[in-house]
């Protein structure tokens, strides 16, 4: 109706428009100028109400339906990653861009790298702590990612030698004989660190963690230590860093993260590396319990458990 | 381990302005890790000692109606059940709004008023149990009318206003010397950079220092008697001590008299998480807590008893069969003993240290004394010991007999043998006036063989931290805690370790001293330099990260994980040989013994869960490690390891050929199927799987899972495919792109074969090819429509989009003919007829 209103002023202006030539010629100008702008005036009013009107005709949708009226089912597939292997790899980056080289840990070892060259006697009781399952040929299937030390000590080795440093991360898989409960499986995923140089100091072991977890976790952190025991490391410490804002962290509570120390002059001699000469230090620490606390996740149980329902929320 | 901060500041004194809780702080950054701290003041708040001051029987019950006095001087109304409450003797009195102890920090259980078989009860008189200091419940706890009276606060009169620390006793483990109260408490004094002064106990004459010697001791004690002491090996036991005395009551304090009155040994082996059990057991048990060495007490005369029954062949010099002779050996082939406990064990062989009397076995060293010489009431002699034994062999019997006391968990942590002599001493100084009491004194080993000296520089300290400590203050962190330090200057220093420090022999070890008690969280942080150099990538690290890429973001596939062990059943229902597997020994359950050979069964058996929870169409994959005996072990003498990536679908062979493909593409790699021959992956459908090749070379097996299997897992469908890592890892890949690009229009042709049933689809499509691939300046695409088999089964139709163009020029309508015929006369060379 508007519209049609409109077109009638237009068709009426466009008459008046028409008398110009019955105008003296020094007004024509002025007078052509206003009906020009009048003219316009209306189309634009005219365009309004033609937008307006073919809006007007649009059939609404459910916005909240996931699919047409009479309409096909059509649903990408929730293809994911396992939440610890994305994990893994944002771990792995931030000391990669560090300058970390990786090794992968392997699964199946012996005792010799998983005790006798971290510095572990025959029988000393700390071997307890670590609950190894063991083959019937005496192989373990490895209860830490330590056990890739000495093989990336002796594989970057001759880095020392021309005057480099040795830095490496081994993220990977190892298992506990325990019994498993929400807080408790026996295969889980580390993330073990090696720095060798000639100056390799405990200082620069906190500076490295301190930037590390402000990486991670985007913000600033403070972070602090309590004593800890490993033979592969003299001192040995763990370290804790303050919780972040992220995981509702309020500037009090701490997370216990890591176990770390200055690498044992023994374990680097048992790398034919000479202790009088360089020094190291070396971390380890659980990859499970950050994405458990990134997630709110409360059943570690979930991760080796194969379920889409699980799986595809990441 | 429970650590009671009241008993520490006896021994240290904590400098004004560090509360409790800092100075908790401080044990769990310098020391050890605190699991939790109680306070006790809360635990026994508003608990009284009161006076009995009538108790009548209630008729028809056990009950008994009773008035106290709790120092107010008005009476209180209390029903109490206890057979002993009695008028006169002084009780304890939880109050209306008091916390039963025992209920604290869990149901957290508050008394009122309350009526008890129609009488009223203000409270109640606690047993034992009841205050959480004891399992007794046989009545009341009675109080010493000459150590308190009605009135006084129970928790100020027994020490309990007091923060207990639980300690995780891990963290410890290579520190035997803190597993005493004045160990623990050296440390303390070190961490508050206080000189800690070793605590001198009186004994008649003998004052008992931290390190008193045998000689020494010697000197005191009479020797009235001979108690002979042989010690097989020293590796066992490194010194042995035993005092042989009479126990009498005279001169002994009145807190370890009988066991009417609660007393504050009572309460202080309660703090610690122990019993009181007897008076001689009580005075070896709060040695063992003040100075971590554990000791063990027989009773003399059934000692020598139990000896003489068996010993007649032994003469001479060395003891006969009338004299008693300790003897310290590993246990022989079927031996067994009967432990306090009243259990009998079968000891370990070559293993077990055992204390024999004579040649019968009377003790398990250091986990647990024999039945036939335990103390009674009766004792009225003792042979008291104090020794160090091997802390491996300890560890072995812990495991092996399942004793994990208070003593066994000191000897598992190695216990120097400096420590075994003033514990004795100790010990004896609690049931004894006079040292000239002990009428026999016997030590192994008289050399103390942990005199170590370290020597360092000072650089070698900051060098190591990233500190700048000087000389005097090492020094000083150092001599706190018993070390002495010799400096001729500012830069070397020789250290020597003091007796009870088995842990130290290194420069590093003093290094860690020195960093931990001045605080590692004083360190300023750093970071080290190194060249400009980027990071090496790790190549199957990256692998797996693309592969994930693909198969989870562009087609959709779930990653899982699962265990890397597997049942041998899980095995048998693939067809796989359990004997080629590596078996665990010492596995969980049989669900986890094998570690597996490939990973494709772990995810066939994950995949009816998913259908069951109503997931119909789904593929799952996995990255892991593999490994088989048939793979040999590796120059370094372990287990040849594979790294696989294994994939599963609810689709058929070609779903799980598709995602092959796409993965192929996407990673510049071409996997060519042939026939599957391969004889690892048992569970594949031999004419319905192939073997997958990369240059020439066997990576893998795509195709469908055999029925049988499926059966098996409850499945009706299932392909995938598993592929070796390492020998894709190693492939070129071919990234030069083969486009198919012209400026001028594209000519679309459907063409349609007729090819015997037998026929090869990629025979036929190859024929198409070459008809267009002779051609020159032309660009062409290929692409499959269909392929349509009828009834008859005799023969199938392949339908083929054919597209193509030429570089140079629009194709003119004879020149497309002349292609088309080209293609026909190809196809006709394979016996396809178009249609």
């Amino acid at each position: 109706m508007e519209i049609e209103k409109l077109k009638e002023e237009l068709k009426a202006l466009n008459k008046e428009y028409a008398k110009i030539k019955t105008i003296p010629v020094e007004e024509r100008k002025a007078f052509g100028e206003e009906m020009n702008k009048k003219k316009q005036a209306i189309l634009d009013k005219i365009k309004v109400a033609e937008e307006a009107a073919e809006d007007a005709k649009v059939e609404p949708l459910d916005i909240t339906a996931p699919f047409s009226v009479n309409g096909e089912v059509k649903e990408f597939r929730k293809g994911s990653k396992h939440p610890l292997m994305t994990e893994l790899d944002r771990v792995v980056d931030i000391y990669q861009a560090m300058g970390f080289n990786v090794m992968e840990p392997r699964q199946l070892d012996d005792e010799f790298h998983m005790f006798d060259s971290l510095n572990f006697s025959k029988g000393h009781p700390a071997r307890d702590g670590y609950d190894t399952f063991r083959t019937a040929e005496n192989f373990i299937p490895i209860a830490h990612t330590s056990a890739m030390q000495n093989r990336a000590l002796t594989t970057y080795k001759d880095r020392l030698e021309k005057g480099g440093q040795i830095a490496v991360v081994i993220p990977g898989r190892v298992f506990r004989n325990e019994d498993v409960d929400p807080t408790h499986e026996h295969t889980f995923y580390q993330c073990e660190g090696v720095y060798v140089a000639e100056e390799a100091t405990m200082g620069q072991l906190l500076g490295i963690f301190k930037n590390f977890f402000e990486t991670y976790y985007g913000q600033s952190l403070k972070i602090k230590t309590q004593p800890g025991y490993f033979p592969f490391t003299e001192p040995s410490f763990e370290l804790l860093v303050e919780k972040p804002k992220s995981l509702g962290g309020k500037g009090d509570g701490w997370l216990e993260l890591l176990g770390c120390g200055m690498i044992h002059p023994n374990v680097l001699k048992a790398a034919g590396i000479d202790p009088e000469k360089y020094k190291g230090f070396a971390w380890g620490g659980g990859i499970d319990r950050l994405v458990m606390m990134k997630y709110m996740l409360n059943d570690v149980r979930y991760f080796e458990s194969g379920k889409l329902d699980f799986l595809e929320e990441f | 381990m429970l650590v009671s901060l009241n008993e520490i500041k006896k021994l240290v004194e904590i400098p004004a302005g560090v509360s409790t809780d800092e100075l908790v702080k401080l044990i769990g950054s310098r020391l050890v890790e605190v699991e939790g701290t109680i306070d006790l003041s809360k635990k026994y708040k508003g608990i009284k000692i009161v006076e009995v001051v009538s108790a009548e029987d209630i008729p028809e019950t056990h009950l008994h109606l009773c008035k106290i006095n709790a120092g107010t001087g008005s009476e209180i109304q209390v029903v109490c059940g206890a057979p002993n409450v009695r008028t006169g003797m002084l009780a304890v009195w939880l109050a209306p709004g008091c916390v039963v102890p025992q209920t604290f920090g869990g149901e957290n259980f508050e008394l009122s008023v309350r009526k008890l078989r129609g009488y009223e009860s203000n409270g109640m008189l606690a047993g034992l149990d009841e205050l959480d200091l004891g399992d007794d419940h046989s009545g009341i706890v009675e109080i010493d009318p000459k150590f308190a009276k009605a009135g006084d606060d129970f928790a100020e009169k027994f020490e309990l206003k007091d923060t207990i620390l639980d300690i995780e006793n891990k963290s410890l483990t290579h520190r035997p010397d803190t597993f005493g109260l004045i160990g623990f408490a050296r440390e303390v004094a070190g961490i508050l950079g206080v000189k800690f002064e070793e605590p001198v106990e009186k004994f008649g004459d003998l004052e008992i220092t931290t390190t008193l010697s045998p000689d020494t001791l010697s000197e005191y004690v009479s020797d009235a008697e001979k108690v002979w002491v042989e010690v097989e090996d020293k590796n066992l036991c490194p010194r042995y001590t035993a005092g042989v005395f009479e126990v009498s009551n005279t001169g002994l304090e009145s807190a370890l008299e009988g066991n009417k009155y609660l007393t504050l040994n009572d309460v202080f082996l309660a703090k610690a998480g122990m019993k009181k059990i007897s008076k001689i057991v009580d005075a070896t048990n709060i040695t063992m807590l003040m100075t971590g060495q554990p000791l063990h007490a027989f009773d003399y005369d059934k000692f020598v008893k139990v000896g003489a029954k068996t010993s007649s062949t032994s003469q001479g010099a060395t003891g006969g069969a009338d004299e008693p002779k300790i003897v310290v050996r590993v246990a022989k082939k079927g031996e067994k003993l009967t432990l306090l406990d009243g259990k009998e064990v079968e000891l370990v062989e070559g293993n077990d240290i055992v204390i024999c009397s004579n040649e019968t076995p009377v003790a398990l060293a250091g986990a647990m004394g024999g039945e036939s010489t335990e103390i009674d009431e009766d004792t009225k002699k003792v042979i008291l010991e104090s020794a160090t034994f091997s802390l491996y062999n300890e560890r072995k019997m812990q495991m092996a007999h399942g004793i994990f006391s208070e003593a066994i968990t000191r000897f598992t942590k190695g216990q120097p043998m400096a420590g075994t002599v003033p514990a004795l001493a100790r010990c004896a100084s609690m049931l004894l006036d006079s040292p000239k009491k002990i009428i026999d004194f016997e030590v192994s080993e008289t050399y103390n063989d942990n005199d170590v000296f370290v020597e360092l520089s000072l650089s070698d300290i900051n060098n190591l931290l990233g500190t700048k400590y000087t000389i005097s203050e090492v020094k000083e962190t150092l001599e706190n805690v018993g070390f002495r330090v010799e400096t001729s200057d500012d830069e070397d220093l020789r250290v020597k370790v003091p007796e009870w420090r088995t842990d130290i022999s290194i420069r590093e070890d003093v290094i860690e001293e020195v960093g931990r008690l001045r605080g590692y969280d004083n360190i300023p942080l750093d970071l080290p330099l190194r060249p400009f150099i980027g990071a090496e990538k790790n190549p199957m690290f990256e692998l797996k990260r693309e592969m994930r890429s693909i198969l989870s973001d562009r087609i959709g596939a779930n990653e899982v994980l699962t265990y890397s062990f597997v049942s041998k059943d899980l095995q048998e229902k693939v067809g796989e040989d359990f004997s080629d597997s590596y078996e665990i020994v010492n596995s969980i359950s049989p669900e986890l013994q094998c570690f597996r050979q490939s990973i494709l069964p772990s995810l066939i058996d994950k995949m009816y869960d998913n259908i069951r929870a109503l997931h119909k169409d789904f593929i799952l994959y996995e990255f892991n490690q593999v490994t088989s005996k048939k793979l040999g072990l590796t120059d370094e003498k372990v287990p040849e390891i594979e790294n696989h990536v294994a994939l599963i679908s609810t689709g058929d062979f070609y779903e799980a050929k598709r995602t092959l493909v796409e993965l192929g593409r996407r990673l510049h790699v071409e996997f060519v199927l042939g026939e599957n021959n391969a004889a690892e992956f048992p569970y594949f459908e031999k004419v319905r799987s192939a073997k997958v090749m990369l240059d020439g070379e066997t990576v893998g097996v795509v195709g469908e899972i055999k029925g049988r299997v499926l059966r098996n897992f409850k499945l009706k469908n299932a392909s995938g495919f598993e592929l070796n890592l390492d020998k894709i890892v190693k492939m070129p890949r071919k990234i030069t792109a083969d486009l198919k690009l012209s400026k001028f229009p594209f000519v679309e042709r459907d063409l349609t074969l007729k090819v015997s049933s037998e026929a090869n689809y990629e025979e036929i499509k190859e024929a198409v090819i070459n008809g267009l691939s002779g051609i020159s300046e032309l660009v062409y695409k290929v692409n499959p429509v269909s392929i349509y088999q009828g009834e008859d089964k005799m023969t199938k139709n392949i339908s083929f989009h054919v597209s193509f163009a030429s570089e140079v020029k629009t194709l003119e309508s004879n020149e497309i003919s002349d292609i088309m015929k080209n293609i026909e006369e190809k196809i006709s060379e394979v016996k396809a007829e178009v249609i």
